[in-house]
């Protein structure tokens, strides 16, 4: 029950606050933006596209690249995916560093709860935030449903690719923010890492390097195979890894701070 | 902290003294359960706070210093958020919240955001979030700071009433006055060490004074003061 409750108050602070309303809007219009264009793209080709058998569609070229630009190529305008490494360390760099400049941080451990509580709860409410705004963001691309010839398994595949690169983000995000001492410190390192992983292997293929270390460490090679639609328990076990090992940290740094002050 | 004993009865107002920097806030913190000492126990009716800190969750209402808020949430908001943590859910919040608003007047202030409020207006959220769960320990750390005259009268009627009721509370303040107005036990910290502990009695307040600046100026060794509580 007290994790529900830090849930339930950390998810009232976060719709209390302008900043996450402000990035669902900028992000929920840019990506209408990208959605119009891509079902633009689609419009126009769609003769010759007929014409292709087993050629790609609607959700190939609408519905998936919606998701993110790793398929497509082309970076502008930013995919959910590209929005994410940019807004989910923004939305958690409040979560534990906040708490410690404000000084509200004594008042959860004097509530009786353990780190780990604490740290799951709050990273619940965060949760429950990006999967609204993915659930907002997929229902652009889901409104032409009715219209349309969707690949339901390749969509749903990509969609939970999306969702677990948002959780792994957020864990990140929540474990910065056990660490660092203000919340935009927190934001820059989670910000960081977040991009490190998404790029470690291009960066690593453009230095010559080849090893498989960094294709197994880039967080963009375990989301592009769910994106193509293959649900692989390896990719799904690299982030339930990262998750665990960000909660993990994020949870030891908080029980540390009670046992030292 | 070193060697810090304490023990406090039911419906005792215990005054925890010292000079800034003495170890005050350290120890109230330590027992509302927000910090781990490395040794020692604190207990409540012979149950262990430390290993059970679900049971100072419950029994313990803590005011820190500069009472504490988050800006975004509403007054109310903030009642309702300290019931959660501490146990309590639907009728019994409501009628505990509204018990408390009643009586420290926070009705007119409830919709109003913490980050807007006033000093003196968070001193009394901070006290209502520490009282909405009818705790059998109140801790507060310097709750009159920082309230005009009128507001610290109110303060003790609230903690008078409170130990009537047989709330132990623990009071933690640098000033004399405050300890002499409103304890009936004071407890002097200084470098992080109990240096005096004794009931006080109406003509104690010059005596004390001298003895509060003897262990504040000199430092007197710990014991050299000590009296029976």
């Amino acid at each position: 029950m007290s994790v529900l409750a830090v849930t339930r108050l950390e998810l009232r602070r976060l719709f209390a606050r302008p900043l996450a309303w402000v990035l669902a809007a900028l992000t929920l219009a840019q990506l209408a933006w990208r959605f119009v264009l891509l079902l633009g793209g689609f419009l126009a080709g769609q003769i010759k596209l007929a014409a292709l058998p087993g050629g790609p569609g609607y959700t190939d070229l609408v519905g998936v690249p919606m998701l993110s630009s790793i398929l497509t190529g082309g970076i502008l305008p930013f995919g959910v995916a590209e929005l994410a490494l940019v807004i989910v360390p923004l939305l958690t760099m409040s979560t534990l560093a906040g708490e410690r400049s404000n000084g509200t941080l004594p008042l959860w451990f004097a509530a009786g709860l353990p780190a780990s509580r604490i740290v799951l709860g709050k990273y619940l409410a965060l949760m429950l935030w990006l999967v609204l705004w993915l659930a907002l963001a997929l229902a652009m691309p889901l409104s032409l449903a009715h219209g349309v010839t969707l690949d339901w398994g390749k969509l749903a595949a990509a969609s939970l690719g999306l969702l677990l690169t948002l959780a792994a983000l957020a864990a990140i995000g929540v474990a910065c923010s056990a660490y660092a001492s203000h919340a935009s410190i927190a934001a820059s390192i989670a910000l960081t890492i977040g991009l490190a992983l998404a790029g470690v292997n291009i960066a690593a293929q453009k230095a010559g390097a080849t090893s498989g270390v960094f294709n197994w460490l880039a967080l963009s090679g375990h989301l592009e195979t769910l994106l193509r639609g293959l649900v692989s328990t390896a990719d799904i076990a690299w982030f339930v890894l990262v998750i665990v090992v960000a909660l993990a940290l994020a949870t030891q740094r908080l029980a540390a701070e009670r046992e030292r002050g | 902290m070193a060697d810090l004993s304490l023990r406090l009865d039911a419906g005792q107002v215990l005054g925890l003294l010292g000079v800034n920097g003495a170890g005050k806030s350290t120890t109230l913190a330590m027992i509302a359960g927000a910090l781990v000492p490395d040794s020692g126990s604190i207990q409540l009716n012979g149950k262990d706070f430390i290993e059970h800190p679900e049971l100072a969750s419950r029994a313990i209402g803590w005011l820190p210093e500069r009472a504490p808020l988050w800006p975004e949430l509403t007054v109310s908001e903030h009642l309702d958020a300290h019931g959660r943590l501490r146990g309590l859910h639907g009728t019994a919040l409501a009628q505990a919240r509204q018990r408390i608003v009643e009586r420290l007047e926070l009705g007119p202030l409830a919709r109003r955001l913490a980050g807007v409020l006033s000093q003196g207006q968070r001193q009394r959220l901070g006290l209502a979030c520490a009282l909405l769960h009818g705790p059998s320990l109140l801790v507060l750390d310097e709750p009159a700071n920082a309230l005009d005259p009128v507001q610290v009268a109110a303060l003790r009627s609230v903690i008078r009433e409170q130990a009537a009721a047989g709330t132990a509370i623990i009071l933690s303040t640098h000033l004399l006055a405050e300890v002499t107005a409103a304890c009936d036990r004071v407890a002097i910290l200084h470098e992080g060490r109990l240096r005096y502990d004794s009931p006080i009695h109406g003509d104690d307040h010059k005596m004390l004074e001298q003895t509060f600046f003897d262990i504040a100026m000199r430092g007197d060794g710990p014991g050299d003061r000590m009296q029976a509580a």
